[in-house]
């Protein structure tokens, strides 16, 4: 048995670490649709250690949670949300992954103040928005069927 | 109270509570937890700015994302709104809630005071960013942490 402190505490950060990625993932995905176009991206790039930061919040603490009650998640039965939710962070991952592997954030750190990105960014910068939102939407189905928030 | 509690009562907000469907308490959860990401996130990206993080980035554009915050925070507020009312009596006596609105409002008041005072056209990228500006950055890091904190703990009491 866990503390009873530990789990609204997990919560917290859990939302905070959800926050800070979309807060620093977000704003670059949506500078490259074409937001505050006049961001130069390399620099703002730079920032991504942040919303891995934030990721790794949301990540150690929703370890805590299956930790405390792994009934509602692992089951028996398999919590299909929960499923969900961990195969659309995995895509998240990769579409990232892909997005530093492939070279097109070497082409994003081309794109000055004022410029376009090119579409096959554009492209991924639209599909890491989508993949993080959905996994939001999973986040709270899970918690649906778990208990009342 | 009698008029929140026959809000409660009335028949959508007890189908809110109750029914299975994913359309509804769900969704609405769902819209607040998108609306806040993009509430806090962008805000708290824009308060680092201002306290120094990423310094070669220029500051003037960030504007534009204060369009995105607003947008945002609208959809968590009226999302929030409908949660509110469809459990108006036990939110009103949950310390945690209030404490929760207490901090969106003042986080939201420093949002909108950081950018007049910190985006004034002529000021922005003129000079390093003031002391006060960047208390006020500060304070609302607090603010919308402490808010997501509080909400948070809605469920504890």
């Amino acid at each position: 048995m866990i503390a009873s402190w530990i789990l609204p505490v997990c919560e917290s950060l859990h939302f905070i670490g959800m926050a800070m990625l979309i807060g620093f993932a977000g704003i670059l995905d949506l500078r490259l649709l074409g937001v505050a176009r006049r961001l130069p991206v390399a620099p703002l790039q730079r920032l991504m250690p942040w919303a891995l930061l934030g990721f790794a919040l949301s990540l150690g603490s929703g370890v805590v949670f299956i930790a405390a009650n792994p009934g509602q998640y692992v089951g028996p039965p398999l919590s299909l949300s929960f499923v969900a939710k961990m195969f659309f962070i995995l895509l998240g991952c990769l579409n990232a992954f892909l997005y530093y592997v492939s070279g097109l954030k070497r082409a994003a750190d081309g794109v000055e103040a004022g410029e376009d990105a090119p579409s096959a960014v554009k492209v991924s910068a639209a599909v890491s928005l989508v993949l993080w939102v959905t996994v939001m939407y999973w986040g709270r189905v899970l918690q649906f069927f778990g208990k009342s928030f | 109270m009698a008029w929140l509690q026959s809000i409660e009562g009335s028949a959508w907000a007890v189908w809110l509570k109750e029914s299975p469907s994913l359309w509804g308490y769900t969704t609405l959860l769902f819209l607040h937890t998108v609306g806040l990401a993009f509430t806090v996130g962008p805000s708290v990206a824009i308060d680092m700015r201002i306290l120094g993080v990423g310094r070669r980035i220029p500051l003037a554009p960030f504007d534009a994302f204060f369009k995105v915050i607003w947008i945002a925070f609208a959809v968590s507020a009226a999302s929030g709104t409908v949660l509110f009312f469809s459990d108006a009596t036990a939110k009103l006596q949950n310390p945690a809630y209030l404490v929760k609105m207490t901090l969106v409002c003042i986080a939201a008041a420093i949002t909108i005071a950081i950018r007049r005072r910190v985006f004034r056209p002529a000021a922005v990228d003129a000079g390093p960013v003031g002391v006060s500006s960047r208390y006020m950055a500060a304070a609302s890091i607090l603010c919308w942490f402490g808010a997501i904190t509080a909400g948070r703990y809605i469920a504890y009491f």
